[in-house]
């Protein structure tokens, strides 16, 4: 497996507190790399450092390196931007922008000048709908404002907003979590199409959903990487004790 | 692995019950083969009357361990080593309501072979019989205390009950071509090759124990004898 990302000894700080420990990981390209733990355990803030996210809070400092490609992400240099154009990132809750539909979608590829004419970018926003599932559902209202849709299809929307500027990454930081079952498993199915053309990294609190979704699965505790492996591996026979005492929900 | 108990204590109730009705009914199957090698070396008819009728209590452990291990699926989604508990249980299970079957098996064909059969004959199945009681025993044992050298020693030792199958086979057949109670002597070749599966479904279980231990699969081929 090629790898995507590959981060070598990351350590972050909030202020004095050290939020993630000597992380060093490899994303394999166009596969789902889970990443589990409890809460506070550093994995959305190691989610985080692959967009440069954590630039936005003042008192954290990354350091270490973490390679996009050949590109170094937490060089000064880098221009932040262009990196996000290609990491994009979906949240916990959907937050579609209070405009229509087709605006959410459009807004991405014209501001990053990707498109020429409106030709051009009516197939863009069919083709992102398309590809995120919501096409069928919506494409008869396209111009009805985005936070009018259901909390799935307003998830479905995000990811079509997310991929409408071809990434080759996308970010997920706990999809799932405000969506009911059947919403849930049209976004995990969504995930499974995805990573045929993209590289795809999620959070999760839920175990059942890292094992359904991801090929690799990495368990953080404490701000330590503990084990990350294929997802077979994590499930069926961790190599950790802590792994297991975790997955298995024993106490830690 | 020494394991921390789960934080749902329903949950680690559960797999401990599970545990435990493995253990039972393992106790159960054990027991009655171990019987029906007594009822055939005694010529005990009772004894082999009551090991038909106490097979029922195997069944109903088997029925009860499949309806745990599929309410635990639904239910609790186990994972890593709770996974292979509950994965293991279900097919140690049926290993040992076959280990149970064969046994009443062997008691419903000492009913009708009566007192004629050479002591001879008697013994070399006695000695596979009670190999074969050795090797349920272990098993059991390296289950319920998780002894994985155990397990490789159960796993390795069938052969020498295919051995002793083999001879015992051998005898039996030489004296069905010279005595005339072919009948009683065809019911003891059953009773050998009887013997001989009870041998593997000990393997087999073995094995399921080695994967539950260590996640891995036993590897080679068994040794055939």
């Amino acid at each position: 497996m090629k790898s995507k990302i590959s981060a070598k000894g990351v350590n972050v700080y909030y202020g004095e507190k050290q939020a993630l420990k000597n992380i060093s990981i490899e994303i394999g390209e166009k596969e789902v790399t889970a990443l589990i733990g409890p809460s506070g355990c550093g994995k959305s803030t190691f989610l985080r450092c692959l967009n440069r996210m954590n630039d936005v809070i003042d008192i954290c400092r990354v350091e270490g390196s973490i390679k996009f490609d050949n590109l170094e992400i937490n060089s000064k240099e880098l221009d932040v931007v262009r990196l996000r154009e290609n990491v994009g990132m979906v949240f916990q809750k959907p937050n579609p922008f209070p405009k229509t539909i087709y605006e959410n979608i459009a807004y991405g590829p014209t501001i990053h000048g990707l498109v020429q004419s409106k030709q051009e970018l009516d197939e863009i926003v069919e083709t992102s709908l398309k590809k995120a599932a919501l096409w069928n559902e919506v494409k008869d209202r396209l111009h009805e404002i985005g936070t009018g849709l259901s909390g799935g299809q307003q998830q479905r929307l995000c990811i079509a907003r997310a991929i409408s500027i071809k990434p080759e990454v996308i970010l997920m930081d706990e999809p799932c979590s405000a969506l009911d079952p059947i919403a849930t498993a049209q976004i995990e199915e969504l995930i499974d199409e995805l990573k045929n053309e993209h590289t795809i990294v999620i959070v999760t609190h839920s175990m059942s959903q890292a094992a359904r979704v991801s090929q690799k699965t990495g368990f953080f505790h404490l701000g330590n990487l503990i084990e990350f492996d294929s997802t077979e591996k994590i499930f069926k026979n961790p190599g950790n004790q802590q792994t297991q005492d975790y997955i298995t929900g024993r106490f830690g | 692995m020494n394991e921390k108990s789960h934080i749902v204590k329903s949950y680690e109730e559960q797999l401990l019950l599970l545990k435990d009705t493995i253990v039972k009914m393992g106790t159960k199957a054990e027991k009655q083969l171990e019987l029906s090698i007594q009822a055939m070396v005694r010529k005990d008819l009772e004894l082999a009357k009551k090991i038909i009728t106490d097979d029922e209590q195997i069944d109903r452990y088997e029925f009860s361990i499949e309806e745990q291990v599929v309410n635990l699926i639904a239910l609790r989604q186990p994972m890593a080593i709770d996974l292979r508990e509950t994965v293991v249980a279900l097919k140690i299970s049926s290993d040992l309501e076959r280990i149970g079957d064969l046994s009443k098996n062997i008691a419903k064909r000492i009913i009708s072979i009566q007192e004629v059969i050479s002591s001879e004959l008697i013994k070399g199945l006695e000695i596979a019989g009670l190999k074969t009681v050795r090797q349920v025993n272990l098993v059991l044992n390296s289950y319920l205390h998780r002894d994985k050298d155990i397990t490789e020693n159960v796993w390795n030792s069938d052969e020498e009950i295919d051995q002793l199958t083999n001879s015992n086979m051998e005898m039996v057949l030489k004296k069905l071509e010279t005595e005339k109670n072919q009948i009683q002597l065809t019911q003891l070749l059953f009773i050998a090759k009887n013997i001989e599966r009870i041998g593997d479904h000990a393997t087999n279980i073995a094995e399921q124990v080695y994967f539950l231990i260590t996640g891995d699969y036993l590897e080679g081929q068994r040794p055939k004898g």
